[in-house]
């Protein structure tokens, strides 16, 4: 008995000692690394030299993902993945706001009060949009950080990738300035952080006239460093983005400064003129699912990514598409969609329906609006049944096939493009920035004629009520029409009202505060820096 | 002649010694002659001889834990001695960290409750046997079956990290984290299996453990092997209902209302109305039938190895329909000691397999939907439910708005599995050579895998933006936590010094991995394995116990903890404690005394840390790629996009420091005992996801070391045995405690908004703000007519500004109650057996987020559909959720008394006459007996004060028996 339980105590220590050895002690295993198949450490990261371009597609996917983890993840927290989306998210600040888009469902956050223009800074969708744009500038911050030379003399880089990381870098800083610009333009006002602020330091603000001079600057600091128009890999900027971006604030600079710059406007759409863009053989190539191999090619400046593969987000062009698809016609499948799309979530409000009025747009390849048996009235915003739809976007291909996925489209969102650039020296010129008036004529001909459009434009038809309305017949539902329509004073006040405006059902005055957004209010809250906008 | 001399003649006594309440022998009693050193102790049948024994002596038998007993011999000399258990518990021994003591030893703030003292009734899950029971501990359940709890002690000492105290099991501190299919942590742990537990709530107590102990410590120890044989079985049965409803219209009365439009404005399509009358809460609740089965059996095997073994069987039906619990535990316990004791060998193993169905839905839906409907209607292509559709050309297209709450339900099945196994091997060893020597090795392991599994019906509703058919997915995940624990011990009195020291190490480390499936029906849809980074934590603990003269105890500790959720700079945090405590009674002037017969003065202060949060390399500097459908397209090839992660290099040590005094009495021979206690509780560097300005980092909320909160409280505990003697007993427990917990500083002193609630998009209704306390209430104060109604969006304007916005808000109230309150009594006469248990909470406010967002007559119009609302509605006649959701009206007072359980039993002694011992307990008993509240929502219990419809609780009716052989 005595045997038996010393032979069980020695297994029994022989045991303990095993596991005890299994279990050493080790503080360094205190030093833990992430064991994730998708997460690496930092250093691990960096030691493969492709890890830069990986980084700055980081960067540039912000702008169409909310997060790495599927469509439904996002990096913002507290809200739906839907609700800070980039793209989607301009286009509702800047088109649902307007006079050319309804939504249905207002129970969606936030779009019942951006689309009766009677948003808080309590509104999810102005939550989404700061904290998703001052994203990427964390992110083009972080890229600039990881690339200085003396990082990557550290890190034995090799010289040729050094000098591609030439020009990523100016990417990442024109992603960044470009973030700026549409803080500039939608709230007015910006956290504004660079990458020789240290992590979780507080950024300061900056208000519309440092954001401009920060914003110009940088453009053309970087200038030299990007690659020439169309000579970049498809969804890269190049010169030609940075010169809009510069077109752009100088077209508004009246609007973000109180100074004109309207010579300098025309001065740089000339420039992107003069890059080598034309406009698509057909304006519906612009809108389809391969827009980024068909004519638009040529026209498209800068596109924000969709596929139905490989970039999965529930962007502007998955919503417009599944979302222009009419409740009656259920008109799904020739878009590329499934038959019924959303059941009729997008419709068009009257005043935009109005512009396409007579004979002389009948013929109009912009015009995509289906009328059908509707009411061209929307007194109720919920009865997807009233109210013209249209077909301008879609997920069908130049040749006739279909997108890869019917829900997630693959129909790039066109930021930037040709027409716009067209639209703008025309305007430019109208008001005082020189230029000629037949080549502005030429311009709005051109584009007319493209849009199979016998009705062209002599020097003489110009005027500026003229560019804003063909601005609208060109560009509708391109997230461009707030900023036009503040920059000739018909946003706020009431010297325009459209069905809905300031929630009335046929348009109401705006106060003039509402010219820009307001800060969100948690923004506000872990920023003590940050100021509200007057008015709010 | 004959006879007196036999009276002084020596001989040998034998004589069994048992315990008169448990029916079992008792191992290890002292006996001894008054008097003289002629003594021994029973073995292990109880059993004891001494020789040398005439009639008249005296014999004295103690045991710990009994009344001594004296017996004087006569003329028997073969004697059986019934002992009786001592009620003051105050040597009973007491389990804290890594050691015993006894409640008259302890210097910190211990509580002890055993299996006797547990709350009777339905008791499914280990945190249901102390609801109510103990000072400072509060344990608000779920209603779900087999859920688990929120357990705070004295309010808990964080904002963010984890409130949760550590719970050790056996020595083995488990993860606070669940599993994937499991309904809580505690929920495969059959309380059945539990001896005790120990509550630690002060500082000195509870810095042994360091890390994770912040919040208190609940030590749980199972049932240990003994060497007599039992055999025990315990069933019960239970049937539940649930009461409660929320007053929604009713079908007529919708039908009514409705076609009496226009209601203030808007016109509803009455056509949509239909002609059923269909209560729809009715329809998705059930009444639940749930049985309990406990076979325990303990006898020695090998008649060297004291063992234990438990199998339970539990099934536990959820109210909401398809909700359903099972759980089957094996418990093995084996104690063997060798070398006359010198070596203690404790071995457990736990294994529980837990089978849950999850009801798909709540009463959320049941409140929503249009009870003009039936249920199901054959034929339509929904399965036969009834939903709201329209047929269009294409075919039938879903009407945006609630679906079928019973179709959502009955057309899901998401069932969840849980295989636990935990356990540990205890080695203690007294040093042969060195007897006041023992080193002590704790190895432990708990490793939980779980799956789930989520199946929608083919004919389930679709809604209006996705093409995919329901769900079919499922997924598995795994968690295991290693412990290695290592002490020595030494005792030895130095004079009058009594001095006990510890030192140890231990090292935890925690792994979790999984597996998300993708949807099935989804051909989008990824699947995703994840890997969580481990977490180990290091620690150095030592301990220094000094008793002088049996009234002066000291006891000095202190930890120095490690944790890889921190860089190394913050890596490794101190924990440093000393308590002191005074046993006046047993001062010269108190040791007499008639009144007074326990007084206990206890002071103690020492620091414990807390590093819980739910991400384990916040401070590492990491990059994550996209799956293979988040991925942006240069030049046509996807680029596998990389972004940089959430970072706070900084992140460190929540530390908190307590101070507290206590006074552990006992009145008139200990017939009143209990205790007071005050205390303050100081946290720095409260780890909480705050919101981070935009821009500065990753996101935009992060969790950091932001502020400073405290908590100063009150505790009171009284036990008395109000009767006792042989035949009836009557024990009263009473507790009370003043909790009062404000936020002392934040970061930048900014506020943090926090408390989400439904309605409306993105709404917040608390705060933590400085000087005042966490998850505040804040709200625009409402204005009312005249006529004392409140007029709808009409706030009170505190800036006088014009505006009515964000600045316009005040804090009032917090769920957060000031004093909570529990009492438990039982009483005994002969074999009946009557017990309950009491529990109040006093200034706890809830906001009834059921009202605020539901109950507006916007809401008639549920999208493109008709819904149902709250009658409450017909109070306010409110119309627009947005105007109202952030009102001050919505905070209600929840104060409730609440009576848990009230239990009653008979207990049979030796009805099977074949045996020696036996008994038989037949006993039945109520559940949630009765809720005395103002609140006007379903149940003024709601853990973190925002009402939005918890799974509802049941009242249960019990009958059981508890069969001893």
């Amino acid at each position: 008995m005595m045997m038996k339980t010393t032979f069980k105590i020695t297994k029994i220590c022989t045991l303990v000692l095993v596991m005890i050895l299994s279990f050493t002690s080790c503080t360094e295993d205190l030093d833990i690394t992430p064991l994730d198949d998708q997460t690496l450490l930092g250093e691990d990261f960096f030691k493969n030299e492709t890890a830069y371009k990986e980084l700055l597609g980081g960067v540039y996917a912000n702008l169409s993902l909310t997060g790495i983890d599927g469509p439904g993840s996002s990096t913002i927290q507290g809200l739906d993945a839907g609700t800070s989306q980039f793209g989607r998210v301009l286009m509702y600040l800047q088109t649902l706001s307007a006079d050319q888009m309804i939504w249905s469902y207002e129970n969606d956050p936030g779009t019942r009060e951006i689309q009766r223009n009677i948003w808080t800074a309590q509104n999810p969708l102005l939550t989404g949009m700061f904290g998703r744009t001052h994203n990427t500038i964390s992110y083009a911050n972080n890229f600039l950080r990881e690339t200085t030379d003396a990082k990557l003399e550290a890190r034995n880089v090799s010289s040729s990738t050094r000098t591609e990381i030439k020009t990523y870098r100016a990417e990442a800083r024109l992603l960044r300035a470009m973030s700026y610009y549409y803080m500039m333009d939608i709230f007015g006002k910006a956290a504004f952080i660079t990458e020789d602020d240290a992590i979780n330091s507080l950024p300061k603000q900056y208000d519309r006239a440092q954001l401009f001079t920060f914003v110009e600057s940088e453009l053309k600091e970087i200038d030299a460093d990007l690659k020439d128009p169309m000579q970049n890999e498809h969804a890269r900027a190049d010169k030609a983005v940075a010169w809009m971006i510069l077109a752009k604030i100088y077209l508004n600079a009246e609007v973000y400064t109180g100074n004109e710059r309207y010579t300098d406007c025309l001065t740089y759409t000339e420039k992107i003129i003069g890059g080598g863009f034309s406009l698509a053989s057909e304006y519906g190539h612009n809108f389809m699912a391969d827009n980024n191999t068909n004519s638009a090619t040529n026209e498209i400046i800068f596109p924000l990514i969709s596929d139905g593969i490989f970039t999965h987000n529930y962007g502007p062009t998955t919503v417009m598409i599944n979302g222009e698809v009419g409740s009656l016609e259920a008109n799904g499948a020739a878009l590329g969609v499934g038959a019924g799309g959303w059941g009729g979530a997008l419709r068009l409000r009257k005043q935009f329906v109005q512009l396409f009025d007579g004979a002389t747009f009948s013929t109009d390849a912009r015009n995509t609006i289906i009328s059908g048996s509707r009411n061209i009235e929307i007194t109720d915003i919920s009865d997807r049944d009233t109210g013209y739809i249209l077909t301008k976007w879609s997920n069908a291909t130049s040749t006739g096939g279909v997108g890869s996925n019917e829900t997630f489209v693959d129909t790039d969102f066109p930021l930037f493009r040709l027409a716009d650039v067209y639209l703008m020296y025309a305007e430019a010129h109208l008001r005082g920035g020189g230029g000629t008036a037949a080549i502005a004529a030429g311009y709005l001909s051109d584009l007319r004629t493209r849009a199979n459009n016998t009705n062209t434009i002599s020097s003489g038809d110009l005027s500026l009520n003229l560019i804003l309305d063909e601005r609208s017949r060109e560009l509708h539902w391109e997230a461009h029409r707030r900023q036009d329509l503040i920059r000739f004073g018909k946003f706020t006040g009431g010297s325009y009202n459209w069905a809905w405006k300031g929630n009335g059902s046929n348009g109401i005055s705006l106060p003039s505060h509402f010219d820009v957004y307001p800060i969100p209010s948690s923004s506000l809250a872990s920023n003590p820096n940050l100021t509200q906008n007057t008015g709010y | 002649m004959l006879s007196s001399l036999s009276m002084f003649a020596q001989q040998t006594l034998t004589g069994i010694v048992r315990d008169l309440t448990a029916g079992e022998n008792l191992p290890g009693v002292n006996v001894v002659v008054k008097g003289t050193t002629n003594g021994t102790s029973t073995d292990f049948d109880g059993k004891f001889q001494l020789k040398n024994i005439k009639t008249g002596d005296v014999l004295v038998f103690s045991y710990l834990g009994y009344l001594n007993k004296e017996v004087t011999i006569d003329i028997n000399f073969n004697i059986t001695v019934n002992l009786t258990e001592d009620s003051q518990k105050l040597d009973e021994v007491v389990i804290i960290g890594y050691g015993t003591t006894t409640l008259k030893d302890a210097t910190g703030s211990v509580e002890a409750i055993t299996a006797k003292d547990f709350t009777k009734g339905n008791i499914v899950t280990p945190e249901n046997l102390l609801s109510g029971r103990v000072a400072g501990v509060n344990i608000t359940t779920s209603g779900a079956p087999g859920s688990g709890s929120q357990i705070t002690i004295r309010g808990g000492s964080s904002l963010g990290a984890s409130n949760a105290p550590l719970i050790v099991i056996d020595g083995l501190p488990i993860d606070n984290n669940g599993t994937a299919g499991s309904r809580g942590i505690l929920a495969n742990i059959n309380p059945n299996d539990i001896e005790s537990f120990s509550i630690l709530k002060d500082a000195s107590a509870t810095a042994i453990y360091g890390s994770r102990a912040s919040n208190g410590v609940i030590i749980i120890v199972t049932k240990k092997g003994k060497n007599e044989f039992t055999l025990d079985y315990d069933t019960q049965y239970s049937f539940g209902k649930v009461t409660d409803r929320v007053d929604v219209f009713s079908a007529d009365e919708y039908r009514a209302f409705v076609n009496s439009q226009p209601i203030s404005g808007t016109t509803l399509d009455t056509s949509l109305l239909g002609t059923a009358n269909t209560n729809w809460q009715d329809e998705i609740l059930q009444s639940t039938l749930s049985t309990q089965h406990n076979f325990t059996v303990k006898g020695s095997i090998l008649n060297k190895i004291p063992t234990r073994v438990s199998l339970g069987f539990s099934n536990q039906e959820g109210a909401i329909l398809t909700s359903q619990f099972n759980r089957v535990n094996f418990s093995l316990a084996m104690n063997p000691t060798f070398f006359k004791d010198h070596l203690k060998i404790g071995l457990n193993y736990n294994r529980a397999h837990e089978d849950s169905r999850f009801a798909a839905g709540g009463i959320g839906a049941a409140l929503r939907y249009d009870p003009t409907h039936p249920v199901r209607v054959p034929g339509t292509p929904y399965g036969g439910y009834y939903q709201h559709y329209t047929t269009t050309t294409d075919g039938f297209v879903l009407s945006n708005g609630t679906t079928n709450p019973v179709a959502s339900i009955l057309q899901s099945t998401n069932t969840g599995n849980v295989f636990r196994q935990y356990g540990n091997l205890n080695l203690d060893y007294k040093f042969h050579f060195l007897p006041e020597l023992k080193a002590v090795l704790n190895l432990g392991f708990d490793k939980t895998e779980g799956t789930y599994n989520n199946v929608s019906s083919l004919y389930g509703p679709r809604s209006w933006n996705t093409d995919v058919n329901g769900n079919d997915s499922s997924g598995s995940q795994n968690r295991e936590n290693k412990l290695l624990d290592g002490y020595l011990n030494y005792t030895k009195t130095f004079n009058d010094i009594k001095t006990d020291l510890t030192a140890g190490y231990s090292y935890q480390k925690f792994t979790n991995a999984g597996f998300n499936g993708r949807n099935l029906r989804d051909p989008n849809g990824i699947s995703d394995a994840y890997a969580a980074t481990d977490v180990v934590l290091i620690g150095y603990f030592g301990r220094a116990n000094f008793t002088f003269l049996e009234k002066y105890l000291l006891t000095l500790s202190y930890r120095r903890d490690g944790t890889s959720r921190f860089s190394e700079e913050n890596r490794w945090g101190n924990f440093p404690a000393a308590a002191f405590a005074w046993r006046i009674s047993d001062e010269d002037f108190l040791k007499d005394s008639k009144v007074i017969s326990e007084l206990k003065l206890r002071a103690s202060y020492g620091i414990t840390g807390q590093q819980d949060i739910p991400n384990n390399e916040i401070y590492l500097s990491t990059y994550r790629f996209g799956n293979t459908n988040s991925r942006y397209i240069f030049g046509g090839n996807p680029i596998q996009s990389t972004i940089p992660q959430a970072i706070n290099p900084d992140i460190k040590w929540e530390e908190t420091a307590t101070l507290e005094f206590g006074l552990d009495y006992g009145l008139f021979d200990n017939k009143f005992t209990g205790s007071i206690g005050v205390f303050q509780k100081n946290s720095t560097d409260l780890l909480f996801n705050a919101p981070v300005a935009d821009g500065s980092n990753f996101t935009n909320s992060i969790v950091q070391n932001i502020g400073e909160l405290e908590v100063k409280g009150l505790e009171f505990t009284l036990n008395t045995d109000i009767i006792k003697n042989d035949d009836t007993n009557w024990n009263l427990n009473f507790n009370a405690t003043y909790l009062d917990r404000k936020i002392k500083k934040l970061a930048l002193g900014q506020d943090v908004t926090t408390g989400g609630v439904a309605g409306g998009t993105g709404n917040t209704v608390q705060l933590f703000r400085e000087g005042f306390a966490p998850n505040s209430f804040y709200v625009y104060k409402q204005l009312y007519d005249t006529a004392g109604n409140p007029i709808e969006g009409a706030y009170l304007d505190r800036t006088g500004d014009g505006i009515i916005n964000g600045e316009d808000r005040y804090l009032k109230e917090s769920p957060g109650a000031d004093v909570t309150l529990g009492m438990q009594s039982s009483f005994s006469y002969k074999n009946f057996d009557i017990a309950f248990n009491l529990r109040a909470s006093i200034g706890n406010y809830n906001y009834n987020n059921v009202n605020s967002s539901q109950a507006q007559l916007s809401l008639l119009q549920d999208n493109a559909v008709l819904g149902n609302i709250p009658t409450s509605v017909l109070d306010t006649n409110f119309k627009v959720t947005s105007d109202v959701i952030l009102s001050d009206m919505y905070i209600e007072n929840a104060s409730f008394l609440k009576m848990d359980n009230i239990t009653l039993g008979y207990t049979f002694d030796r009805p099977f006459k074949a045996f020696t011992t036996n008994s038989v307990r037949l006993w039945a008993g109520v559940q949630n007996v009765f809720t005395l509240t103002n609140y006007s929502g379903l149940d003024p219990e709601v853990f973190n004060g925002i009402d939005n419809l918890i799974f509802p609780r049941s009242r249960t009716f019990l009958l059981g028996a508890n069969i001893k052989f």
